[in-house]
């Protein structure tokens, strides 16, 4: 409940900052009626009214089935996945798509229980295969980075 | 009558063995397509265009095919919503609530057998009803201004917060979250940049792809984790594949509603589809959820915004035809392709060229067909994406929803950005904030917020005009009603538990 409660203040503070910068917004010429700035700043309005209601009314959270509360460990493997995911979109452009999604694949792999040999294996299977089926069959152009000299 | 012997002369096109098996072919190309997250039919259909157009397909072919390729693509998405809990667009969002839980109870083989049958009642419904009231459908479409378009927003809106039944507050929030959110990037209005803080990657706003896949496909990665540190494995899908006379049954009435409602909202150009199942889902729980089963697994549940998703496919071609005005990327898509065919969809369409009208109808009715024939067989090679080990499954779902999100600008900002976005949808999946609303509400604010600035351009900032028309009187009693009607009914569920307490 409590992190809960720290969430939607959170919330509440974001949604202000924001309005407060909504309320900055001003069309240097404008042939309607409408600003640029009503819309946003009436949602957001709309949003900390809610909030702070949440926040004083929290209810009751349903688990859904077969979930529980966070323990450390989980949240460990949580912040590694999310770091996992960075470093991956940060090589992406830099070390092309084969070779980061290579090792990402690898290293998911073993956090999601895989053996060594398996991920490594499925690293290589998805990496390349990948790269073949949505670069060269769906058109859909993949950043080679450091492999760019293999271009062919 | 006229009408009929234009249809069956589409038929006549569209059944002969080289369309038919051109059908097929797109059918299976739109299910795979379709079937990986973070595509869905505009690339699909977009992927195809260059290619019919290089094998020389003539035109009521080539048209088979991306009608084909269009609805193979819109069941392609099912599955992964179903078995992944990933919805590869704005329409499958509504699959997601009832489809998923099925999948977990091991039903899925039924679930996507069910929504194959809701999807085919939906497309012949719609085919029916674009037979019949073809003429009067342009005119339907012209009525809706842009305050009555306002309007309708807000009463999908609505809808969802009293859909969500026991936190109506948290889903209003989450709506309001996903409105707000279309507002980010350059206002076309007036050119101001509206909460971009200075980045580039954001001026073009957030796109749809990198926010759907931030909240559901990485977030359901995070989950996923939750569940292999538990030891939990993939619960497979077991026992029968199809559905059975007692099951179709059940949902049959669900299917003709649901049908009607995507049929006359899937002419509206803009939401169409995803209002239509929206909707269908909302009403069918109202009808039918007396045991709180919505949510949880109800085959009704999973049909009604089946059926309506299809129907509106079918229904938003009439804008497309009729109007020149594409409802969707994916109609938008399309009408690129009728013009590389010196087809000029407009008003005049129907009188001028209507066998390829009806020949375009008619193959979606047989691309329809096509799918229920080959995906019912192929149910049990679906299905087995469940088996796939979660250390294969999950790199895999991650890799090719980067390459969805990376497809995009091509830039690696927007992996960076659904990083975030799937950090946060995982941090309010956490505290029960339903990202389906945050997503539809995302769809609906960018058309919401034009339609209100034009409306008020036209009546010069008088609010008087989104309430000046019968159409619009009629959607703010509806909205009204909304608000009501769950009220009422907590209000006499609590006097009820005090008196049984009493």
């Amino acid at each position: 409940m409590i992190y809960q409660r720290v969430f939607l203040a959170v919330l509440l503070l974001v949604c202000a900052i924001l309005a407060v910068i909504a309320f900055g917004y001003h069309a240097p010429f404008s042939y309607e009626p409408v600003g640029p700035r009503a819309y946003p700043l009436l949602l957001l309005t709309l949003i900390m009214a809610g909030t702070l209601y949440l926040l004083f009314r929290p209810g009751t959270i349903t688990l859904g089935e077969g979930d529980e509360h966070l323990d450390r460990h989980v949240l460990a493997k949580i912040t590694l996945c999310v770091v996992l995911f960075t470093i991956f979109a940060a090589c992406y452009e830099m070390l092309g798509f084969i070779v980061s999604s290579f090792g990402f694949a690898v290293l998911m792999g073993r956090l999601y229980g895989g053996t060594w040999i398996a991920s490594l294996i499925g690293g290589v299977l998805m990496s390349i295969g990948f790269y073949w089926l949505f670069d060269r069959i769906l058109d859909v152009p993949l950043p080679l980075g450091i492999l760019s000299s293999l271009e062919f | 009558m006229e009408t009929l012997s234009y249809l069956g002369q589409g038929f006549g096109v569209a059944t002969t063995p080289f369309n038919l098996f051109t059908a097929l072919c797109g059918t299976l190309i739109g299910t795979i397509v379709g079937l990986l997250p973070g595509l869905g039919p505009i690339n699909g259909v977009a992927l195809l265009i260059p290619i019919a157009f290089a094998l020389g397909l003539p035109p009521e072919t080539a048209l088979i095919l991306l009608a084909a390729v269009y609805l193979g693509c819109e069941y392609g998405g099912r599955i992964s919503s179903i078995l992944l809990n990933i919805p590869g667009e704005a329409s499958a969002v509504m699959t997601t609530l009832d489809g998923y839980p099925l999948a977990r109870q091991g039903k899925g083989g039924i679930a996507l057998s069910i929504s194959a049958w809701s999807s085919f009642i939906g497309g012949l419904m719609a085919t029916i009803g674009v037979v019949i009231f073809a003429p009067l459908l342009a005119s339907w479409a012209v009525a809706f201004g842009p305050a009555e378009y306002f309007a309708l927003m807000v009463f999908a809106i609505v809808c969802l917060a009293g859909m969500a039944g026991n936190k109506p507050l948290k889903t209003a929030v989450a709506a309001m979250i996903g409105l707000f959110l279309s507002s980010v990037g350059i206002d076309s209005n007036s050119g101001v940049y509206r909460f971009t803080f200075g980045s580039l990657g954001l001026s073009d706003g957030i796109q749809f792809v990198v926010l759907v896949l931030g909240l559901f496909s990485v977030s359901e990665i995070l989950v996923l984790l939750e569940r292999t540190h538990r030891g939990q494995k993939a619960i497979q899908a077991s026992g029968r594949m199809l559905f059975n006379l007692k099951e179709g049954a059940s949902v049959f009435l669900t299917n003709l509603r649901g049908g009607a409602i995507g049929f006359f909202l899937g002419i509206l150009p803009g939401a169409g589809a995803t209002l239509a199942s929206a909707v269908a889902y909302m009403s069918e729980k109202r009808i039918n959820d007396q045991e709180g089963t919505f949510g949880k697994g109800d085959l009704r549940g999973l049909a009604a915004p089946e059926t309506a998703n299809s129907a509106s496919a079918c229904g938003s071609m009439v804008p497309m035809l009729t109007l020149g005005v594409p409802g969707s990327g994916t109609t938008a898509v399309m009408l690129g392709a009728l013009t590389l065919y010196n087809i000029t969809p407009g008003p005049l369409l129907f009188q001028n060229q209507p066998d390829i009208v009806w020949g375009l109808i008619a193959s979606l009715f047989i691309a329809n067909l096509m799918l229920i024939v080959m995906n019912v067989p192929m149910i049990r090679i679906f299905t087995k994406i469940l088996a796939v080990p979660y250390w294969a499954l999950v790199p895999a779902i991650a890799i090719i929803t980067s390459i969805g999100v990376y497809a995009v600008h091509a830039t690696t900002f927007d992996l960076f950005l659904m990083i975030a976005i799937g950090v946060i949808g995982y941090i309010l999946r956490k505290f029960d904030f339903p990202l389906s609303a945050i997503l539809l509400g995302f769809i609906l604010g960018g058309l919401m917020e034009q339609n209100l600035r034009r409306a008020l351009s036209i009546s010069n900032g008088d609010l008087g005009i989104l309430f000046s028309s019968p159409i619009c009187w009629g959607v703010w009693a509806l909205t009204a009603l909304m608000i009501v009607l769950p009220m009422l009914r907590g209000w006499r569920r609590r006097l009820r538990t005090v008196r049984a307490g009493g």
